[in-house]
């Protein structure tokens, strides 16, 4: 057994931060930690969040050591965390983010715009206020992020990829209105990226991964297209990509990944293909992601991640295995992560909210049952009644 | 839609970016540095989009780009223009020239994987430089894979690259599994390690007649090295993940496991080893004294999905009454080219027949044993109890022992009690996955009582288990009766396999509709007293059921209201709810 008197080494954390920067705490203020043999041992608080509070309110973002001295990475939720859900808030703040066009995290996340909007647009819907949002500008610019080759990029002037001809046909699909864009070429576009293996290109550069599979076949079926591509060659080269522990990497080999595991699952489920699927060991693998602060993370000895309360969530959800999580606990982490002041959800409480982790806080909320979120789909991420409105009608286990 | 971690210095997709207080003075200068690297970065922009708009591919727009792409690596048409610079170059360039300027590209990537290790199009241009260069050095490749492993073990993007590498220059695999034993021993807890090697042990030694397509003699091996990893640390829980690989079962042969033909329904159902969908790479067919039927073979549900159930409708007066009928159903596996056959009797005196695949006890839902494999599970089984005792709340060391158990002995008869108290510890030591642990009983309780049945056993009683779920049900398809009674059950939608099912007691269970029980076609008596049922439209579900006569409903929200038991009794006209009676009292 394991023994020895000084702490683990410290692990790469995702970011330090310097004590000294803009708090008055010193080391000597941080509250007792419990000792070593103990259950738990917290060292190396270096995270803090507000000094709003009467005391000073701190997230360990850090190192939870357990009884044999194994570091488990997690967070520790305060009492004092966001308990209830502040909706009115995270529909002002992704209104807001997109009248920023002079903003600089605006401007130098353009190459990621389509997928962006995406996601704001999709968090708006589920809150039911998607009519905040400018239409008519968001269906102008698809259309001329539209290529001769009939892909989409993420904003003028970049180059077309699947990831964001997904993304598109998602924003179309929301407004109900796929014709603003040449579908024909679209389909052309996906099925011209497809191998021989079944695999499929992110674009004409050649990398390949399952992410793009589920891409195609997501963006396909949106445009009930399915029939464009090799269906049976797409499953096997997803099929192909499965691992010892039930779950799915990137390409053949590579190691099981939450997000990876989302876009097999999808695909398998888009394309009627779920019973490849060893669902109690992938189930196992899933809610062991389960923290104990309640929050999930992507793969084993990982932090968790807001957003992974998306990917994995929604996995088992598809898997028919959602209630192998402890549900209060997540939902206490995703309202952890709320920030009060501006709206906006972030990856782990106190830290900066952005789009992208709104979206699927909000989502995750939604899958656990909030009911003043409208139902998500587990496979598209976006809400129920529009992929009705689709007239697509999956069958998950 | 689809990016994961991340590692954005810069982006809208931060992950792990703290959220500082600062005063009014701060975020004005913070304002201000920022417009003016706004300002920087825009003209930069604009500049590489200008001399790609004009076609100049050459030094400065690599110049141009780099500036960029180092301080933030996932503006991907940055990574494209570059190619399209090495691509035009290509033919303009003597090849020395070319190998400089694809070295230094590669001396570049160093530098902005060095700050973004995570960046997917860093490591894809990568692969493209190597692609490209005129004398690659692969070697140096595996060099750098193994020093950003160093740094970062879990670094997905590195493992791929690595296998990338190592595909492309065939390094010898044997020396990669030793690099993942040297990995796994400088640090137990490193999962992409243990992954890496249960890729790598399928090719080094393959034994495609094994569940794990693995030579058993090395798998059993693997044993004691996952043994030191988890008595160091039994909290890790690679070693376990790895570990449950080891125990794994292999995909079942196809075959068919069951026949059930009904004169009165014209039906027959074929229950096969493993989930098919028919037309797409197999075919039953099925014919009555030697000539073919013609008709379409459908799932229970009408379901789109791969189902081991499947159903013809046969056409009228296929099996005439008073008849004798011989039948024969196959199955063919068109990629295989195989077939299977099940020939049957329907005596003139039989309103039913059906034709059982004999399996040899306790294999049904398990793999056989090997001696040797049941020796190194034995002894595997002695040292996680030992390890136990040292660590009695241990949820990986319980988890492990459960499943020990379960595969040297299928039918729970030596280890039933110790299996229980397991399970129980386990819930109470682990509470956030306590459904898991329970579902998981719930499965391995099921297959038991399977096991230890007879097939042509048609009542089935698992009143009373704990069961919070069903497993399996398609292998209860000959099942007349079952007694589901005081259990936990949520959902009674598997049900509907049971097509011989006449007699269903799911009393004190948790149900809240009877969704599943429509495809019962069968059923004469339901007992679904004291579940959580609410209103009276759940019963619509039984409206196929047109056999049923005896219906118990007390205990039930919905009993509430008198009016309901009239409703439900309108369900069809052969109905009685039997405990109208106690509803009322």
């Amino acid at each position: 057994m394991k023994e020895s008197s000084v702490l683990p080494p410290r692990i790469e954390p995702a970011y330090s931060f310097p004590l000294n920067c803009s708090t008055n705490l010193a080391k000597g203020k941080f509250p007792p930690v419990c000792n070593r043999r103990g259950k738990m041992h917290v060292c190396n608080p270096c995270y803090l969040v507000s000094e709003d509070h009467a005391s000073p309110v701190l997230l360990w973002d850090a190192y939870v050591f357990n009884s044999k001295g194994t570091p488990i990475k997690d967070v520790v939720i305060p009492d004092s965390a966001q308990k209830s859900l502040l909706l009115q808030k995270h529909c002002d703040y992704i209104a807001s983010y997109g009248s920023k066009k002079d903003d600089y995290e605006y401007c130098i996340t353009e190459y990621l715009r389509m997928s962006g909007m995406y996601w704001g647009l999709t968090v708006m819907d589920l809150m039911g206020q998607l009519n905040r949002m400018d239409k008519d500008q968001v269906l102008q610019f698809i259309q001329q992020c539209q290529h001769e080759c009939g892909g989409i990029s993420a904003s003028i002037g970049h180059d077309p990829h699947l990831l964001y001809t997904l993304s598109a046909i998602q924003i179309l699909t929301l407004y109900d209105a796929v014709d603003m864009v040449n579908v024909e070429k679209v389909v052309e576009y996906v099925r011209s990226l497809q191998q021989d293996d079944g695999s499929f290109y992110g674009d004409k550069w050649g990398e390949v991964d399952t992410r793009f599979s589920f891409c195609a076949v997501a963006c396909l079926s949106l445009l009930g297209r399915l029939d464009a591509i090799d269906v049976d060659t797409t499953v096997e080269f997803v099929v192909t990509c499965m691992n010892f522990d039930g779950g799915f990497g990137c390409r053949p080999g590579s190691e099981s990944h939450a997000g990876q595991i989302y876009c097999c699952v999808g695909t398998l489920a888009i394309t009627g293909n779920l019973h490849h699927i060893n669902a109690d060991l992938l189930g196992w693998w899933l809610c062991e992601r389960q923290l104990p602060s309640g929050g999930l993370n992507g793969r084993p000895e990982k932090m968790p991640d807001v957003c992974y309360s998306w990917w994995v969530l929604a996995s088992l959800k598809i898997i028919g295995k959602i209630h192998w999580i402890d549900k209060e606990k997540l939902e206490k982490f995703i309202l952890a992560c709320q920030d009060e002041e501006t709206g906006g959800v972030s990856d782990r409480p106190g830290n900066i909210v952005d789009p992208f982790h709104t979206l699927f806080g909000v989502c995750g909320l939604s899958l656990l049952g909030n009911e003043t979120i409208k139902p998500v789909n587990p496979v598209y991420c976006m809400p129920e009644d529009v992929i009705q409105r689709a007239g697509i009608r999956l069958e998950l286990l | 839609m689809v990016w994961f971690e991340h590692y954005f210095g810069l982006c809208i997709v931060q992950h792990g970016r703290i959220k500082v207080k600062t005063t009014a003075e701060q975020q004005e200068a913070k304002r201000k540095e920022r417009e003016k690297k706004l300002k920087i970065y825009n003209a930069g922009t604009e500049a590489v989009f200008q001399k790609r708009k004009n076609k100049e591919f050459d030094e400065e727009g690599l110049k141009l780009s780099g500036e960029l792409l180092g301080v933030n690596p996932d503006i991907y048409s940055f990574w494209n223009f570059r190619r399209e610079i090495f691509i035009d170059l290509q033919d303009k360039r003597e090849e020395a020239e070319l190998q400089k300027l694809l070295q230094d590209e590669l001396h570049f990537l160093e530098a902005c994987l060095k700050v973004n290790p995570k960046s997917y199009g860093a490591w894809h241009h990568r692969c493209f430089v190597m692609d490209a260069i005129p004398e690659p050095d692969w070697g140096r490749e595996l060099h750098l894979c193994n020093t950003f492993l160093n740094l970062d073990e879990r670094n997905f993007h590195c493992w791929d690259y690595r296998r990338h590498v190592v595909l492309r220059s065939n390094v010898n695999l044997d020396e990669e599994l030793q690099y993942t034993t040297q990995k796994i021993q400088s640090n137990f807890s490193n999962y992409s390690s243990w992954h890496y090697r249960s890729k790598l042990l399928p090719v080094i030694h393959p034994d495609s007649s094994h569940p794990v397509a693995v030579q058993e003699d090395v798998l059993l091996k693997e044993f004691e090295v996952v043994q030191n990893a988890v008595f160091t640390d039994p909290d890790d829980q690679s070693a376990w993940f790895y570990q449950r690989w080891l125990l794994g079962r292999g995909q079942k042969k196809l075959q068919i496991c069951c026949v059930h033909v009904s004169r009165d329904l014209q039906r027959i159902v074929v229950l096969l080893s493993r989930p098919v969908m028919m037309g797409q790479g197999h075919c039953l067919t099925v014919s009555i004294d030697t000539t073919p039927v013609a008709g379409k073979w459908r799932t229970i549900t009408g379901s789109r999905m791969y189902s081991t159930l499947w159903v013809i409708d046969l056409p009228d007066q296929s099996l005439p009454v008073d008849k004798q009928a011989s039948i024969a159903v196959t199955l063919m596996d068109d990629r295989y080219c195989t077939k299977f056959s099940e020939g049957l009797q329907l005596m003139p005196d039989q309103e039913e027949t059906w034709a059982v695949a004999e399996f040899k006890q306790g294999s049904r839902f398990s793999t056989e044993l090997s001696a040797a494999a049941t020796s190194t599970m034995a002894q595997e089984l002695e040292s996680i109890r030992e390890l136990q005792s040292l660590e009695p709340n241990n949820k990986w060391v319980l988890l492990t022992m459960i499943h020990l158990m379960k595969a040297i002995d299928p039918e729970h008869t030596k280890y039933a009690a110790e299996l229980e108290e397991s399970f129980n510890k386990l819930a109470a030591v682990d509470t956030m996955r306590k459904s898991y642990y329970w579902d998981l009983r719930s499965k391995f309780l099921i297959e038991s009582v399977l096991e230890s049945h007879d097939s042509k056993v048609r009542d089935v009683k698992l009143c009373q288990r704990g069961l919070s779920c069903l497993y399996h049900t398609d292998w209860m398809v000959l099942v007349t009766s079952i007694d589901l009674s005081q259990n936990y059950l949520k959902s009674v939608r598997s049900l509907s396999d049971l097509q011989c099912l006449r007699s269903l007691n799911l009393d004190n269970n948790q149900l809240a509709d009877l969704q599943g029980l429509a495809f019962c076609r069968r059923l004469t008596d339901l007992s679904v007293k004291n579940n959580s049922i609410c209103n009276v439209e759940v019963f619509e579900e039984l409206r196929t059921c047109v056999f049923l006569k005896k219906l118990s409903v007390a205990g039930n929200p919905v009993c509430a209201i008198e009016d309901n038991v009239t409703k439900i009794c309108a369900l069809n006209k052969s109905l009685q709810v039997v405990d109208e009676q106690d509803s009322i009292g």
